[in-house]
């Protein structure tokens, strides 16, 4: 154990005193640091801020005004996906072991966080008083700084000694998971933190210590959690189905379409619709695919396919325009991308009845799905959009990404095509949505969009900016996958060549999956950049997760008067929105170590 | 042989992409027309089509449009939005709100997003004229005043004249700032001004002592000192407000019944503060010896009201869901400090200038 402090010791002084401009720098920047921290902590601690301003008005950030009685749908779509989540964690369960050490190593790292932070806590905090005066007060005691310390030393000094106890033993990476997510899942139960309650006379009374945080969600919340065990030890034991991890890749790809255009909307289904409409829309192509797929090892059929496949294409391009449901419309594309996709699939008979199940799979989830969408939704709200909060960020934040992803590999495909008109279109695309700002786009959605539509076609703000959205960051998509494109050696393209692939094969099962791995870390920062974007909707009058905190909440009067409490809900956004890119370029991180990326 | 096709078909696309092109603006053409045939119908029209009133408020200003922490609605001008519904449908719940920025107000108005803006507004002879809007009579005689320190030497009694030599802070680009440099260059005061982003920014300049001056309307400032808990260290001046800001309904031009509508739901509650009907009363009060009263509400003739295009009861229906002006105000300005009395605000025969022509 000595030698393991002094080697500790030694390497500090290597890697921090290494000579006296070392030193300085060091000593300089440490000093920087704890005063940072030391004012940042003071202002969170001040009597001059009011953080119930932040509690108060969760359900605000999080939904806006969706009404109390329907929160079983806001609760159910996040089940889902924790349920999916676990599901998937426990297919793709890591065989990785976690040494018993390591992590009683982050415990003890965790631990030291805590006790610096207590340690350079301030005791006093000054502010600003109103007639310009400094009032100084107390903010941290030394009791309870002492209440902090004690436990956590006792809890390091456990953890540090235990390493050297022969108690050894591996965790499964992945059950690490559950742990993490357990601890905030507790701390609704146990840490106490008060909401505001007023009096009949709208005053301010003494909050209620006895109340824990967030007392209505901590029912919710361990539902889900429990929920989220159970399914990821369903999904250990589904892990040898075949086919099953395809499966839950769709899944993943349906979840947020199902959730937006059914759990969180409640559509009101016009039965006649479904009937007048729907059915026949749904049975004329469900024949249209069942007879492609019959005759494509026809002769006749097979000489004149591409003659079919222009007529086809020609017809989707009028159908888009013209005035036929959304439905005929979709269907449409698919039954165009399907006829491509057949005949290099459709084979065997065994192939063809495989095709034939997806094809009706794929129209009875689209019809679905488009009537919910299309259908008005059940829920009232005084806004124009059932949408608010983080709610709409979240939803700006999938579905930029979702219309915007396949668009930019199409585009970036079509510049890179030897057809002149296709790539003169595509170059055009990317070049005019990529030479305008963003915020210029918005207002183009909000103002001037409508101008361009087809007469009575009226589109939801919301639907708009999420228009000019995926043509936005698409181009920007576009153009990091172009990048890829441009890394494959020629020789890859000869070889798919060589041994007979169609173009499709070649593009699909060659270029495209070295093209993406090569640019995943441009990718996932386009990503975080269109989530963070999302926030620009705040200019023409939407309500996110941003504006919630930055214009509504510092304007509140009533029930509680919160006017001019912005810093605490901006330090709040700022929090949320960390944690969210943080995780989610972590992630793709690990993405990128898995697949050796930067190893060649 | 397979390229040749391709590249025929391929010139097919583009000759009918090209002839698509054409037929889409026929039809473009045609929409247009339709949607004037849409407009030719009146808002009342549309409104009554639609089932809800579209209103057009601000994205956040205290106790004027104020979201609160279950997503309601609430305030000065959010209750006039409910009292428009509350004359047209009966039932003041059938408003959508549409939060605008002040920069998109005038075009969502004028491209038919909203039905009418009551989003604290201005009427000014430029926005009355040049972009095709109608200003309602005014709801809030509003004007831009200043708040300084009283350790400073300032009262409420100051004048533009004290402020010379001092450090002003107003948020930058509106009118506010050109106010207080016009107001203080006829006075001959050589000011310092600090220009911030938002008005919060510079409320916090003020506290922390970066300036001794802080400016916009007074709606605003005495908000704030309210909500700071400094009555009696900070002073609004001067008594007289150094701007005009009369906030009111503003609406498409060229359609007066729907202007009718919404300038006698405003007079409505005034007229109906002038005779004490409030909410509570309006069921018991004596109708018999107010005539005007009883013709605004149809109880006895509501002739008035069905010429209009409304049911005989409407204006009945907005004092009784939402309340007469005095109600209004009292109930969304007070808790903030803002009273009625010794002010433009306060009725007529007060002093003030809150008044409605008669209703017969």
């Amino acid at each position: 154990m000595v030698d393991l402090i002094k080697k500790n010791v030694k390497s500090l002084q290597e890697s921090l005193f290494s000579s006296i401009g070392s030193s300085v720098l060091t000593i300089a920047t440490t000093y920087l640091v704890i005063n940072f921290f030391r004012g940042m902590l003071g202002f969170a601690l001040t009597s001059d801020k009011d953080w119930l301003a932040v509690l108060n008005n969760m359900q605000l950030y999080m939904v806006q005004a969706y009404p109390e009685e329907d929160f079983i749908r806001v609760w159910l779509s996040v089940g889902l996906t924790f349920v999916l989540a676990g599901l998937s964690i426990g297919i793709w369960r890591s065989e990785e072991r976690v040494k018993s050490s390591q992590v009683f190593n982050s415990f003890f790292k965790g631990g030291l966080g805590v006790l610096f932070f207590t340690i350079i806590a301030p005791t006093n905090a000054s502010f600003m008083g109103n007639d310009g005066s400094v009032i100084t007060e107390e903010v941290f005691s030394m009791d309870s700084r002492l209440g902090i310390l004690i436990p956590v030393v006792v809890f390091c000094v456990i953890f540090f000694s235990i390493r050297f106890i022969n108690v050894k033993f591996t965790v499964n990476s992945s059950d690490m998971v559950f742990f993490y997510l357990f601890i905030p899942v507790a701390l609704l139960w146990f840490v106490k933190l008060p909401t505001i309650q007023l009096d009949q006379n709208n005053e301010r009374i003494i909050p209620d210590p006895i109340m824990p945080i967030a007392s209505s969600t901590k029912i919710p919340w361990t539902v889900i959690f429990v929920s989220f065990l159970v399914s990821y030890f369903i999904g250990m034991y589904l892990k040898n189905i075949k086919s099953i991890k395809s499966i839950m890749s769709l899944s993943w790809f349906l979840l947020p379409l199902l959730i937006f255009s059914w759990i969180f909307k409640k559509p009101q289904i016009d039965m006649s619709l479904v009937l007048g409409s729907d059915l026949p829309i749904f049975g004329v192509f469900l024949l249209w695919g069942f007879l492609v797929i019959t005759f494509v090892n026809n002769s006749i059929f097979k000489k004149y396919y591409s003659t079919y496949l222009g007529v086809t294409f020609l017809l989707t391009l009028a159908g888009v325009f013209s005035g036929l449901p959304m439905l005929a419309k979709t269907c449409l594309l698919l039954i165009t991308l399907f006829s491509v996709v057949v005949p290099a699939v459709s084979t065997s008979s065994q192939g063809k009845r495989s095709l034939l199940i997806v094809w009706a799979v794929a129209l009875v989830t689209l019809t679905f799905l488009l009537r919910g969408g299309a259908s008005d939704t059940g829920i009232v709200v005084p806004g124009s959009s059932i949408f608010g909060g983080f709610s709409l960020t979240w939803l700006l934040a999938i579905f930029g990404t979702y219309v915007s992803f396949p668009l930019g590999v199409l585009l970036a495909l079509g510049r890179n095509s030897k057809l002149p008109i296709i790539r003169i279109v595509c170059t055009g695309i990317i070049e005019l949505t990529r030479s305008v700002p963003y915020i210029t786009w918005l207002f183009f959605a909000s103002v001037t969009l409508a101008v361009f539509l087809p007469a009575g076609v009226e589109f939801n703000l919301i639907v708009r900016v999420l228009m000019v959205t995926a043509f936005f960051s698409g181009a920007y998509f576009a153009e990091n996958i172009r990048g890829g494109l441009q890394s494959i050696p020629k020789g890859q393209y000869e070889a798919a060549d060589a041994i007979g692939m169609s173009p499709f094969q070649k593009i699909s099962l060659i270029i495209m999956p070295q093209a993406l791995r090569a640019v995943i870390p441009t990718l996932v920062s386009s990503a975080i950049t269109a989530f963070k974007d999302s926030s620009l909707v705040t200019i023409i009058g939407l309500f996110d997760f941003l504006t919630i905190g930055k214009t509504v909440i510092g304007n509140q009067s009533i029930p509680v008067n919160f006017v001019g409490h912005d810093r605490e809900n901006l330090i709040f956004v700022a929090i949320v929105y960390w944690i969210f890119t943080f995780t989610l370029s972590r992630r793709s991180m690990k993405v990128e170590k898995k697949l050796g990326l930067g190893e060649r | 042989m397979n390229k040749k096709a391709i590249v025929f078909l391929l010139v097919f696309a583009m000759v009918i992409v090209a002839c698509g092109d054409t037929a889409e603006e026929e039809v473009a053409v045609e929409a247009t027309e339709e949607e004037h045939d849409h407009e030719g119908e009146s808002t009342l029209e549309q409104v009554q089509e639609r089932g809800f009133l579209k209103c057009g408020v601000s994205t956040g200003a205290t106790g004027f449009t104020e979201v609160g922490d279950d997503g309601s609605y609430s305030g000065f001008d959010v209750d006039y939005c409910y009292a428009v519904a509350a004359a047209v449908f009966g039932d003041y719940s059938k408003v959508e709100f549409k939060q605008l920025t002040a920069a998109e107000r005038f075009t969502a108005l004028s491209a038919g997003e909203i039905d009418v803006l009551i989003r604290n507004t201005t009427w000014t002879q430029s926005r009355d004229t040049e972009l095709g809007n109608d200003f309602g009579p005014t709801t809030y005689f509003d004007g831009q005043q200043l708040m300084g320190r009283v350790s400073d030497g300032l009262s409420s009694s100051s004048t533009l004249a004290d402020i010379d030599g001092l450090r002003v802070c107003t948020n930058a680009g509106t009118t506010t700032e050109k106010n207080i440099t016009e107001g203080a260059g006829l006075v001959g005061a050589t000011i310092e001004l600090v220009t911030v982003e938002a008005f919060s920014e510079a409320i916090d300049k003020f506290i922390a002592g970066e300036c001794d001056i802080v400016t916009t309307d007074g709606s605003g400032l005495v908000g704030r000192r309210a909500v700071n808990d400094a009555l009696n260290d900070w002073a609004i001046f001067p008594q007289s407000p150094i701007s005009k800001e009369p906030l009111g309904p503003t609406y498409r031009s060229n359609d007066s019944q729907w202007a009718d509508i919404i300038n006698w739901t405003v007079y409505a509650t005034v007229i109906a503060d002038e005779y004490g009907v409030t909410r509570a009363n309006i069921d018991s009060f004596d109708y018999d010896a107010a005539p005007e009263m009883g013709r605004l509400f149809g109880k006895n003739d509501g002739e008035l009201q069905t010429k209009m295009g409304l049911s005989a009861d409407a204006y009945y229906n907005v004092v009784k869901q939402i309340g007469n002006y005095d109600e209004i105000f009292s109930r969304n300005l007070n808790p903030l400090g803002l009273y009625r009395e010794g002010g433009a605000n306060a009725r007529w025969t007060e002093g003030g200038l809150v008044y409605a022509p008669p209703a017969r």
